[in-house]
């Protein structure tokens, strides 16, 4: 039997319901969550790229809200795997939208870093009129986001590693692929991230949770 | 020379008694003046006097004489001992004085009124004061009669009442249909006691009354309502205070009304002046100002903005805090940083949780309470929590001591802090561990009582996320299979749902750890499946399928033991709970299951295919196939996940 799979287009809020831009949450990105895969860092000079994991520890749709740790296994100039505490931010149009407003990235900055993921293209065109707060998100199967690095988990400040950046994150619900971009005006531009949901070596997925009084 | 403290309070003397019992008016006159002026003001005189019998004696005399000063001497001398004295209005009632001081406000001299008002206004200070029964009318009346007063001791009296006896919507109604809110609208403008009691009275009458409120709120009674708010900005503190009170019970009660931001930061900066009243009003002002921003982003931010976590911890800074005023800062503290992490990023960077460590080992255990209240609410920080700042010595031992605490509400309210202190990211969860906290949540699981058990089996569930393997393995080994098995099948269908998130949480994380469900010839398990069958909540099915789909992610044992609990009659796979599941108006529910589904028949399991034709002939095929268009779309997009994986089997799907 032929099975069709609808696609999703985004769609423009019709009332004034703030509830309905929240994004329906998706269980690959809950906390717990796992993702492994790497950093591309490279410069003019060489061509390097860092192992990453992800690890989701914090998720609030509500506020448009998730946080976690990223660890960066070969580092060059780090003994060891370096951890830092990240908090996202989830454009939902409500709490967030694609204008970042802040971090030292213009709305140019912006443009040029979301156009860079193709499930992007379809939300072009009102995102340039109004920074996407028009847009109902709450069906579209990627979630668009932004993750700034707070501080370093396992190292000091002096590890000679900066965190100033952000990544524009964008998260794809079908297979819990994760496509990022670091953003800082004093580092290499476009520097991709790439992660992929891990099962941890298991032969199939695993979900905990845990619910703050 | 130093004396003993006992010996330099004077013992009342048995000749006092004797003056009050004998036959010679002015001699009683006499006595009760010196017993007035002995006890006035004076707690330990009162009580002394309490225990020596003497309040019967003065009850005898307002009841035998007939002479005006002996009345008002009388009737204040009783009304002295019940002042901020329980066991005095134990005593007075105990005499049966509080009908004779009733029938004094009857007496044709208004001395004698006004004295038996004052008194009875003290009595009914206490809880300990008998309730009037508002649905009765003419008791309603009396009422009335006594706000048509001219006296103002007797129109406090009458708001004293209400303020005391007021509690149900049928009472409150019976008093507004009776003409009492329009009485106490006119008192606003007595005076300054006739408002304040007037003020207090009105809240009474308008708590979670809305439909009170609403005609209050018409069209036409503005001027009322303005000069209420107007009164935030009165010269007498505690005017302020009640208008703060009587505005909050409005906007709490129908929140439609005071949607302006205006009124709103009137109220937050009312009651934050208001914390520098050295009196009562001070006391009671940070409890005010919790019951206006509980469970209320909005104003939390307002009151965020107005710089209250500052100005309250400025106050917990001076000295000699009573601790009425302690444990309401505390629980200010708690509302202002229950949602918002702005607030708690502030209030952790003043270092207030210094204080509130502290407070944890308070004499107090109302102050013992609103210190956990206060860590819960702060310790909802992701971003704290995953720092390990809670997991140190300096908190986690002194609230775990709490677990053992002779009051009930104190171990709830630690149960309720280290739940979420236990939500630890780093390698700290053996600080808890070794300082004995999970003996003690393990054994508050078996609590009797519900709540009890419920947040210790919380904390639990809490502590076991994402938790390493050797903190795993002193947990169960604490926890034993048989408890958690008998924890999964509790009564209470909301101790079963978080048994079983905590096995979901168990069996996560490294493999090996799923061989914790088939311990005891898997009691757990089969006891999660048996469950299963016939769940009272879609949340324990939920949990449950959760743990089912954690452990078909492990080897091929592990997914056939999750088959036998999908099929416990073997071959016979009709009537299996996971259609009923799958056709759930729960999309949580519905997830759920689709994941233990994808876990089971992933392409690469050897077994796989034995399992999916079961699945066929259970009908759980042909159902996940109705729901490619589910309307959640986490659920169709999984959906699509298992179908694309039923196509390795040739099961004729193509997408």
């Amino acid at each position: 039997m032929p099975v069709r799979v609808e696609s999703s287009t985004p769609s423009l809020i019709s009332g004034a319901d703030p509830k309905q831009t929240t994004p329906q949450a998706c269980t690959l990105l809950s906390v717990g969550q796992a993702f492994s895969g790497t950093q591309n860092v490279s410069n003019n000079q060489k061509d390097e790229a860092w192992r990453v994991n992800v690890r989701i520890q914090g998720l609030d749709l509500e506020h448009g809200y998730l946080c976690g740790t990223m660890e960066a296994l070969n580092v060059p100039m780090a003994d060891t795997p370096v951890v830092t505490f990240w908090e996202g931010e989830i454009v939902d149009g409500k709490n967030y939208n694609f204008f970042t407003g802040k971090w030292q990235a213009a709305p140019e900055e912006d443009i040029r870093h979301w156009t860079k993921f193709p499930s992007f293209a379809p939300l072009m065109n009102q995102v340039e009129v109004d920074g996407g707060k028009s847009l109902d998100l709450s069906n579209y199967p990627c979630i668009f986001m932004r993750w700034k690095e707070q501080y370093f988990v396992n190292v000091g400040t002096d590890c000679g590693l900066t965190i100033a950046g952000f990544y524009y994150v964008c998260f794809s619900c079908s297979d819990g692929s994760i496509n990022g971009f670091y953003y800082d005006p004093n580092s290499s531009p476009f520097q991709k991230l790439e992660l992929k949901s891990t099962n941890e070596g298991r032969s199939g997925f695993s979900f905990s949770s845990y619910e703050l009084q | 020379m130093p004396t003993s403290a006992s010996s330099a309070i004077p013992k009342p003397s048995s000749d006092l008694i004797a003056r009050l019992t004998v036959a010679d008016a002015a001699v009683n006159l006499k006595a009760l003046r010196d017993i007035k002026n002995q006890i006035i003001g004076n707690r330990t005189k009162k009580l002394s006097f309490i225990k020596l019998g003497v309040v019967p004696h003065v009850a005898a005399i307002l009841s035998s004489t007939s002479d005006p000063n002996i009345l008002v001497q009388s009737a204040a001398v009783l009304g002295s001992f019940t002042c901020g004295v329980d066991a005095g209005v134990s005593a007075v009632l105990d005499a049966g004085a509080f009908p004779r001081l009733l029938r004094l406000l009857a007496h044709p001299d208004p001395k004698v009124v006004d004295a038996g008002a004052r008194s009875l206004r003290m009595i009914y200070q206490s809880k300990l004061a008998p309730k009037h029964d508002f649905l009765q009318q003419e008791n309603t009346k009396f009422l009335l009669s006594l706000l048509n007063s001219q006296n103002e001791n007797v129109t406090g009296l009458g708001a004293s009442i209400i303020v005391h006896s007021c509690e149900t919507i049928a009472e409150q109604k019976a008093l507004h249909d009776g003409g009492v809110l329009e009485k106490l609208i006119d008192l606003l403008d007595g005076s300054l006691s006739q408002r304040d009691a007037s003020l207090e009275s009105i809240a009474t009458i308008f708590k979670n009354n809305v439909e009170a409120i609403a005609r209050f709120m018409q069209p036409g009674r503005e001027d009322c309502l303005n000069y209420i708010i107007e009164l935030l900005k009165d010269r007498n503190p505690k005017t302020r205070l009640l208008a703060c009170v009587c505005l909050i019970v409005i906007r709490n009660s129908s929140p439609c009304y005071f949607q302006d931001i205006g009124i709103k930061m009137k109220l937050i900066h009312s009651l934050l002046e208001l914390l520098d009243s050295p009196d009562q009003v001070g006391d009671e002002a940070p409890f005010v100002f919790s019951t206006l921003i509980a469970e209320k982003e909005e104003l939390q931010k307002l009151a965020f903005e107005a710089n209250a976590i500052d100005k309250l911890y400025n106050h917990l800074q001076k000295d000699q805090l009573s601790p009425r005023r302690f444990q309401g800062m505390l629980l200010a503290f708690s509302h202002l940083c229950s949602k918002l992490e702005s607030c708690r990023s502030r209030f952790l960077s003043l270092q207030v949780m210094n204080i509130v460590i502290d407070a944890i080992k308070h004499e107090s255990s109302d102050i013992r309470i609103a210190a956990c209240t206060c860590l819960r609410s702060v310790s909802r920080s992701i971003k704290n929590l995953s720092a390990g700042y809670f997991m140190n010595e300096a908190v986690v031992l002194p609230i775990v001591r709490l677990l053992h605490d002779p009051c009930n509400d104190v171990q709830l309210a630690a149960l309720g802090a280290i739940s979420n202190i236990v939500v630890e990211f780093s390698t700290k969860r053996s600080i808890f561990i070794g300082c004995g906290g999970v003996k003690e949540l393990v054994r508050l699981s078996k609590s009797m009582d519900l709540e009890i058990r419920l947040n210790a089996l919380w904390a639990l569930r809490n502590l076991m996320f994402l938790t390493n393997i050797m903190c795993k393995e002193a947990i169960f080994m604490e926890l034993t299979a048989s408890l958690l098995a008998s924890l999964v099948c509790d009564p209470e269908p909301s101790i079963q749902e978080h048994a079983m998130a905590l096995v979901r949480n168990l069996i996560d994380g490294c493999e090996d750890s799923i061989e914790y469900v088939f311990a005891e010839d898997a009691i757990v398990l089969n006891t999660i499946g048996q469950q299963l069958q016939n769940i009272s909540t879609d949340e324990i099915g939920v949990q449950g399928m959760y743990v089912l789909c954690n452990v078909a992610s492990g080897n091929e044992f592990h997914k056939e033991g999750v088959m036998k609990q999908l099929f416990p009659r073997g071959d016979d796979v009709t009537r299996s709970f996971v259609v009923k599941f799958l056709q759930s108006d729960n999309s949580q529910l519905r997830i759920a299951v689709i994941w233990a589904i994808i876990n089971l028949t992933l392409p690469s399991s050897p077994r796989a295919l034995d399992r999916v034709t079961k699945l066929r002939n259970a009908g759980i095929v042909s159902q996940i196939k109705n729901m490619v268009n589910d309307p959640c779309l986490d659920v169709k997009l999984r959906v699509r996940t298992v179908l694309g994986q039923l196509i390795a089997f040739g099961d004729g799907i193509t997408l």
